[in-house]
């Protein structure tokens, strides 16, 4: 057939030689740290504040920086191995994805060593170093890599990585001792209920002071509420963080729970009680208001904060578990995507339809 | 029925290329559920396979003879024959294994796989035909049930078959007994499958076939 | 063939189909009911040995709580002990326990579990405990020679001092707790109906 008819085939022949082989994409976010070329065609907005991802990253692991100095301080090396192996581990994943994907590194936008730090915080301090590690790599290579990275992650990587540590050693994870600092500091390493525990199981409230400065039994960095309010309202305040997620989750949290108490106080903890223990500050203030992870609108953080506030007292009050931020805020990151449509601000002169 | 297909390939593509839980996403229901230990998957692979075959003779051998209007009907009453000699075989022989599985064995019934094969290849094809298809993906489905459940039970028990090769220094991931760890694993060994067809792809001359 | 109306032959096939996985089914029941008896048989017989003191024999007496085995030696009509089935929810799904008794029905001879949908390393610790490597039965085998009455407590993080305690898992509170609120209810049953059924020798 070719033969005969060579005037077919020739223009056929040159093209397969030709096609351009599908070079690894290069990271889009390289050219926006550095603009090198001299005039760039972008559609709107056009004006940029001063602020970077790097920039952002930077700021929300200072404010993390008294909530980290108080565990130290509480737990002192137990604190220091975990978060020095939770944030080398995820900087190693970190490269070990970036050298796979071909892509530039990706650890000076400091996201990685954020999700290190909230993992690390989020563990009890006699967790064991080789499962940090483990939690660490599965938050940075399953909970952001396999979602395609910094921005499109669904769930936040850490608490992620911390569902997969609660599923897989859920004795270790549960397992609690007291600050070398506290009361029964005599006792080496004795294990103990946090209040939360401690009330869902035997019906003892803990004392609000111990709570507000993290004299108690908890996660690294969750149990001192005022170390982690004063680096969230700084986020607040520098505006990294939306100020209505984590008010309406703490109010929702205060109401819902309010309301069980209100009927029946002898069976439900006190809403202030809720307020303050466990893990709900360090959630609220830093994990609830992930960038990526929650909604974009106004309305749709009022909706999200509420919606995880809800969750966190059912689980809390009616579920398996004392504890309940971590899931309460991974179910609302799974709504984020809805939220975001359904609260989609109308256009200039839109019409609803 | 003449194919240009050989004999060879329609026993082959269940293995890996239309493989029908890497490929064709059938049966996941039991490739999750009992691969919490390799044994379980393989016996569920086993059970599965036998009802592949059995029903694939009967249905093949019945084709022309079952009106088009009640095939379906008909595919299911011989199916879920077959599954239940396989289970009250499993029961009465094999007890513990039956224990293990549960209600899994009579939900082979609803396996998408079986009931696929059936209306897609013994209901248009010859006895012979229709056994080796059914033998490619009865292999298929043992193999991946069989990876699974190896790759489960390490990291989540520590043994293979039952026989610990972990030492004391191991903390079993008790995520992969759960459910998630189904979904993870199958999810990375998809992942991995669909990056090597990928890639070898791409070596030919980007030519997809 | 091709004479036969559509509706007809349809009718035809599948009543074929039928009377055909019917024979099946009948032939290869008749080969397996045997079998498949003797292994519940079996397994019922193994699970009343593991939870009471030796015995020749037992006979089963039907009350409106379950069945009630009641254990004897050869050399006596006495009782040596009762076992029957506890059955109730546990953290996920239901518990079947097998339980045994006294024959004044106020202390246990021991508990097995014998169906349970707990999560696999921590609830199903009731079971068998794989990281216990010296006693992996320790969680049934507390339950021997345990006080019924007033009520069975599983009990945390101390150890059980009274004759009523036992020791709850770690990371299973509610497992262990299913197992005991289980008990405690449906021991206080059998007694009632065995107390109406001309009762305890007591």
């Amino acid at each position: 057939m070719t033969e005969e008819n060579p005037s077919q085939a020739q223009p056929e022949q040159p093209e397969i030689p030709k096609k351009p082989r599908v070079k690894p994409k290069k990271d889009p976010r390289a050219k926006l740290y550095k603009p090198e070329t001299p005039l760039i065609l972008a559609s709107s907005p056009h004006f940029h504040t001063r602020d970077t991802v790097p920039r952002i990253m930077w700021n929300v692991i200072l404010a993390l920086v008294p909530a980290t100095v108080l565990a130290v301080v509480y737990f002192q090396w137990a604190a220091v191995g975990i978060i020095l192996t939770s944030v080398s581990s995820a900087l190693v994943a970190e490269m070990l994805v970036n050298r796979v994907k071909g892509e530039a590194f990706t650890i000076p936008d400091g996201s990685a060593l954020i999700t290190g730090l909230l993992l690390a915080l989020t563990l009890p301090p006699s967790f064991s170093l080789g499962s940090t590690a483990l939690g660490s790599f599965f938050a940075i290579i399953v909970g952001k890599h396999f979602f395609g990275g910094l921005g499109y992650n669904i769930f936040n990587p850490a608490l992620l990585g911390r569902a997969f540590l609660q599923a897989s050693f859920p004795v270790p994870m549960t397992t609690w001792t007291w600050p070398l600092t506290a009361r029964y500091a005599d006792v080496d390493g004795v294990t103990a209920a946090t209040p939360l525990g401690l009330f869902k199981f035997e019906g003892i409230s803990s004392e609000l002071s111990g709570l507000l400065t993290g004299n108690i039994s908890g996660s690294l960095g969750e149990t001192s509420a005022i170390a982690i309010l004063i680096g969230g309202l700084y986020l607040l305040i520098r505006k990294y963080a939306d100020w209505r997620i984590p008010l309406s989750f703490l109010l929702a949290t205060f109401l819902v729970s309010g309301v069980f108490w209100w009927i029946s106080p002898e069976s439900y903890p006190s809403p202030v009680f809720q307020l303050l223990s466990g893990g709900l500050m360090l959630g609220a203030f830093f994990m609830a208001t992930d960038m990526v992870t929650s909604p974009v609108t106004a309305l749709g953080a009022w909706i999200f904060g509420a919606g995880a506030g809800f969750i966190l007292v059912i689980i809390r009050l009616f579920g398996g578990l004392p504890e309940g931020v971590m899931y309460s805020i991974l179910l609302m990151n799974a709504f984020t995507p809805l939220i975001n449509r359904y609260t989609r601000p109308k256009f200039f002169g839109e019409i609803r339809a | 029925m003449s194919s240009t297909i050989s004999l060879k390939t329609e026993f082959v593509k269940g293995i890996w290329k239309e493989n029908p839980v890497m490929a064709s996403l059938l049966g996941l229901c039991p490739a999750l559920a009992v691969t919490n230990a390799a044994m379980n998957g393989l016996a569920m692979g086993l059970a599965t396979t036998f009802v592949l075959l059995s029903s694939s003779l009967m249905i093949s051998a019945l084709r022309n003879f079952i009106p088009h209007q009640v095939r379906i009907a008909g595919y299911i009453v011989i199916i879920a024959t077959f599954v239940t000699v396989a289970d009250r075989f499993l029961a009465a022989y094999l007890p513990v294994i039956s224990a293990s599985l549960g209600p899994y064995i009579p939900l082979i019934v609803v396996n998408c796989l079986i009931l696929g094969r059936q209306e897609a290849f013994s209901s248009r094809n010859g006895i012979g035909r229709s056994l080796l298809d059914s033998l490619g993906m009865g292999l298929g489905f043992i193999l991946v049930l069989v990876v699974l459940g190896i790759i489960r039970e390490i990291l989540g028990s520590g043994s293979i078959f039952g026989v610990a090769i972990l030492g004391d220094w191991f903390t079993p991931w008790m995520i992969m007994i759960l459910p998630p760890g189904a979904f993870l694993t199958l999810g990375i060994l998809i992942a991995l499958a669909n990056w090597y067809n990928d890639t070898s792809r791409s070596k030919d001359g980007g030519v997809v076939s | 063939m091709s004479k036969m109306s559509l509706s007809t032959r349809m009718i035809l096939v599948l009543t074929l189909i039928t009377v055909l996985s019917g024979g099946i089914l009948a032939g290869w029941d008749l080969v397996t009911k045997p079998k498949i008896a003797f292994h519940r048989l079996e397994a019922l017989k193994t699970a009343i040995g593991d939870v009471l003191p030796a015995h020749d024999t037992y006979t089963s007496e039907e009350t409106e709580f379950g069945t009630l085995y009641i254990a004897t030696r050869d050399s006596s009509d006495d009782p040596i002990g009762f076992a029957f089935m506890a059955v109730g929810s546990g953290f996920q799904g239901e518990l079947r326990i097998m339980v045994g008794l006294t024959p004044d029905m106020t202390q246990l001879t021991g508990i097995k579990v014998l169906e349970q949908i707990e999560t696999p390393g921590l609830g199903t610790k009731i079971v068998v405990d794989p990281s216990n490597k010296q006693d992996p039965y320790w969680f049934p085998a507390q339950f021997v020679g345990i006080h019924v009455s007033p009520e069975i407590v599983a009990i945390k993080n101390v150890k059980p001092t009274h004759n009523n305690e036992v020791q709850g898992i770690t990371g299973a509170t509610i497992s262990s707790i299913a197992v005991t609120n289980i008990l405690n209810k449906q021991i206080a049953d059998i007694q009632k109906a065995w107390a109406s059924k001309g009762g305890p020798e007591s």
